[in-house]
């Protein structure tokens, strides 16, 4: 593992919003091929934390290298994939119409996306769908048709802000299948989540509260170290720990 | 070029969606109807006035007892004095043959030539239509008789009548202080049309030809800003603009793009806002069409601009409404669309000028009313370009900020 590619790499980042910290100096680092899991409550900082990586935001100290380049940086965007944590497609759209908007954005050659497109849409079981309006359809389904549109340009590192919320358990297994293939093709991934059972299937994953990245380490190291029986408990009693060391 | 992707996209969605679509279609429409059918005037104030008297002031008469005698009535001056200081800013003048071309240029709203035989032209031409008048001349009572021939225009009344509004106070106004000026020597005639008036546009202007401009500006003013404020307001609480600005596309193809396909929609309504009104009201249009189609582009531009850092600003949709209300309403208000700046007291003139709609509504008039070529309209023009590069610039700062603090 140690030999494949650092995709990823914050130094102290911080950010804060007027008075509220939502990030406090975190350290960071991600590989080529790791399905890393952001895991953390409401409020912990990890879409703040996607945001600074993918460009949109300033860190206010701090650094983040991605992909070679200190972010924000033009240079990375046409090599990143990012699916926000909200639906971000155009509701009045339908799901191919957006498709073929964000493609085009990519430099995606026409040819090329009626083939990508049916791809996706058949691996978020949206085949079906493909000229219905991203607004009339369920909310898994548009977080499906979200997911399909930031995979179209086959990015190498993949930001996916809560993937899963709202989607049924067995699509969801289906999907996160799809997460480790990626992975073993040399996809970075970086998955946010706030389900144990998701952060268990992760390469590595980093516990986040309160913009402090506390622990890090793949779910059986976390397991072995906490000697607890599932990531649940070992998140609560790593952060307990943490706040006593500081 | 991304740019072209993004307006494209932008022109795609607002055809699919029926509601804009007739927001876009119908309120040009309903504007034109509306000042079409319900106009209304006022009396305007300060217009500005050029005169040149060259009266000698005398004028020759015949008399029954005396032959012809002189009598010095300086009714030039007099005229010149009783004109209405509340209506008229009145310049003397001494170059008669400039004084077309200054109207024509707009310098005046009209220019008064008073010719060296005025007090005698007025004065007979009083007797012609009064008949004999007894007076009194150095000590001894004579009677006055009329001319034997009629003596023709008594003054020359150089008119700008592009605005139909001011064209008959005007008119109305001096003709009014001439036939005061005649009934106070004693006579009291009633003269018919006593000024050779020069309409310099044919009097085809009509008061809807005069505002058909501005409530186009205006019009466009208010949609083309609404549109793009709540079509950004809403792509950024969607999602879809941070979509959009982590893909490999420049902040400032993005801005563009929404420029472009707003400035297309502008001259989309523009081309329907000319149709109807030239169709339902015979709206003038002396001028070059396509000189409109490049004033109101470089004002459109202009506006998307200001929808882009109006959109930046606004948290929602009701605060970007909340902001079109406070800022633009008044700014279009003052714009010289529904009234002449010229007619504005001081300080709301000053602001006036600094409501790019004022430079687009101004050059409009002079092209389609007036029909100017782009030589006639360079300030405008020059001013809304300048107008247009830095609200394009702010605007395109703006969005790469909404880019960084999504
Ligand atoms: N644009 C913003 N303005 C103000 N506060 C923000 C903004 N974005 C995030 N925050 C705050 O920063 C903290 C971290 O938020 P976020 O990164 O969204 O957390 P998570 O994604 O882990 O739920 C929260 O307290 C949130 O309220
Ligand atoms: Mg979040």
């Amino acid at each position: 593992m140690s030999e494949t590619e650092e995709v990823v790499r914050a130094r102290g980042v911080k950010k804060s919003f007027k008075n509220r910290v939502a990030l406090s100096g975190l350290d960071l680092s991600v590989r080529q091929g790791q399905l890393y899991g952001l895991v953390g409550p409401n409020g912990a900082g990890k879409t703040t934390l996607i945001r600074i990586l993918c460009g949109l935001l300033r860190p206010d100290a701090g650094e983040a290298v991605v992909l070679g380049w200190r972010v924000p940086n033009f240079r990375i965007r046409s090599q990143i994939g990012y699916m926000p944590q909200e639906v971000a497609l155009y509701p009045d759209l339908t799901v191919m119409q957006n498709l073929a908007f964000f493609a085009e954005l990519y430099d995606l050659p026409r040819e090329q996306l009626k083939e990508r497109a049916e791809e996706l849409l058949a691996l978020v079981e949206l085949s079906d769908r493909r000229g219905q309006r991203v607004g009339t359809l369920s909310g898994g389904m548009q977080r499906r048709a979200s997911l399909a549109a930031s995979l179209l340009h086959k990015p190498r590192l993949l930001f996916l802000d809560e993937p899963s919320v709202g989607v049924d358990p067995r699509l969801r297994r289906s999907l996160w299948e799809h997460f480790l293939k990626l992975a073993a093709q040399d996809v970075a991934l970086v998955v946010t989540t706030h389900l144990m059972e998701e952060a268990a299937r992760c390469h590595v994953v980093g516990f986040l509260n309160q913009g402090r990245l506390f622990a890090e380490g793949s779910p059986e190291q976390l397991l072995r170290k906490t000697g607890v029986a599932s990531l649940e408990e070992a998140f609560t009693r790593l952060e307990e720990e943490s706040k006593v060391r500081t | 070029m991304k740019t072209w992707t993004v307006a494209k996209h932008v022109l795609f969605r607002i055809g699919q969606d029926p509601r804009t679509l007739i927001l876009i279609v119908l309120t040009p429409l309903l504007f034109v109807l509306l000042y079409g059918y319900s106009f209304s005037s006022g009396r305007p104030t300060h217009l500005k006035v050029a005169v040149v008297n060259e009266d000698s002031g005398l004028a020759s008469v015949r008399t029954a007892e005396l032959g012809r005698i002189t009598l010095t009535l300086s009714l030039g001056a007099k005229l010149v004095q009783s004109l209405d200081r509340e209506l008229f800013d009145v310049v003397l003048h001494d170059k008669p043959d400039k004084i077309q071309e200054e109207v024509k240029a707009g310098k005046y709203w009209a220019g008064l030539v008073l010719p060296k035989s005025f007090s005698h032209a007025l004065a007979n031409e009083a007797l012609r239509e009064r008949g004999p008048q007894k007076t009194t001349y150095q000590g001894r009572s004579v009677e006055l008789l009329p001319p034997e021939t009629a003596e023709g225009a008594l003054a020359t009344l150089y008119l700008d009548d592009s605005n139909p509004v001011v064209t008959s106070w005007v008119a109305l106004s001096l003709n009014e202080a001439l036939t005061r000026l005649v009934a106070e020597q004693q006579a009291t005639p009633t003269l018919k049309d006593p000024l050779d008036v020069h309409a310099l546009y044919g009097g085809q202007v009509s008061a809807l030809d005069y505002t058909a401009p501005g409530v186009i500006g205006f019009a466009m003013t208010l949609i083309t800003i609404m549109l793009t404020v709540i079509s950004i307001v809403r792509e950024r609480a969607s999602g879809t603009l941070t979509r959009t600005l982590v893909a490999p596309v420049r902040p400032w193809e993005v801005s563009l793009g929404y420029t472009l396909a707003f400035a297309l929609v502008s001259l989309l309504q523009l081309g329907e806002l000319f149709l109807v009104s030239h169709l339902l009201f015979h709206i003038r249009f002396a001028g070059s069409p396509l000189l409109v189609l490049l004033i109101v582009f470089v004002y459109a531009i202009g506006l998307q601009g200001i929808a882009t850092l109006l959109s930046t600003i606004a948290r929602n949709e009701f605060q970007a409404m909340q902001f079109i209300l406070v800022l633009l309403i008044p700014s279009i208000m003052i714009s010289g669309v529904f009234w002449p700046i010229d007619a504005m007291p001081t300080n709301i003139r000053l602001l006036a000028w600094c409501s790019p709609l004022t430079y687009a509504n101004s050059a409009l008039r002079e092209v389609m009313l007036r029909g100017r070529g782009i030589s006639g309209v360079a300030l405008e023009l020059g001013v809304l370009a300048g107008f247009a590069l830095l609200m394009l610039l702010l605007g395109v700062r703006s969005m790469r900020r909404q880019g960084y603090s999504a």
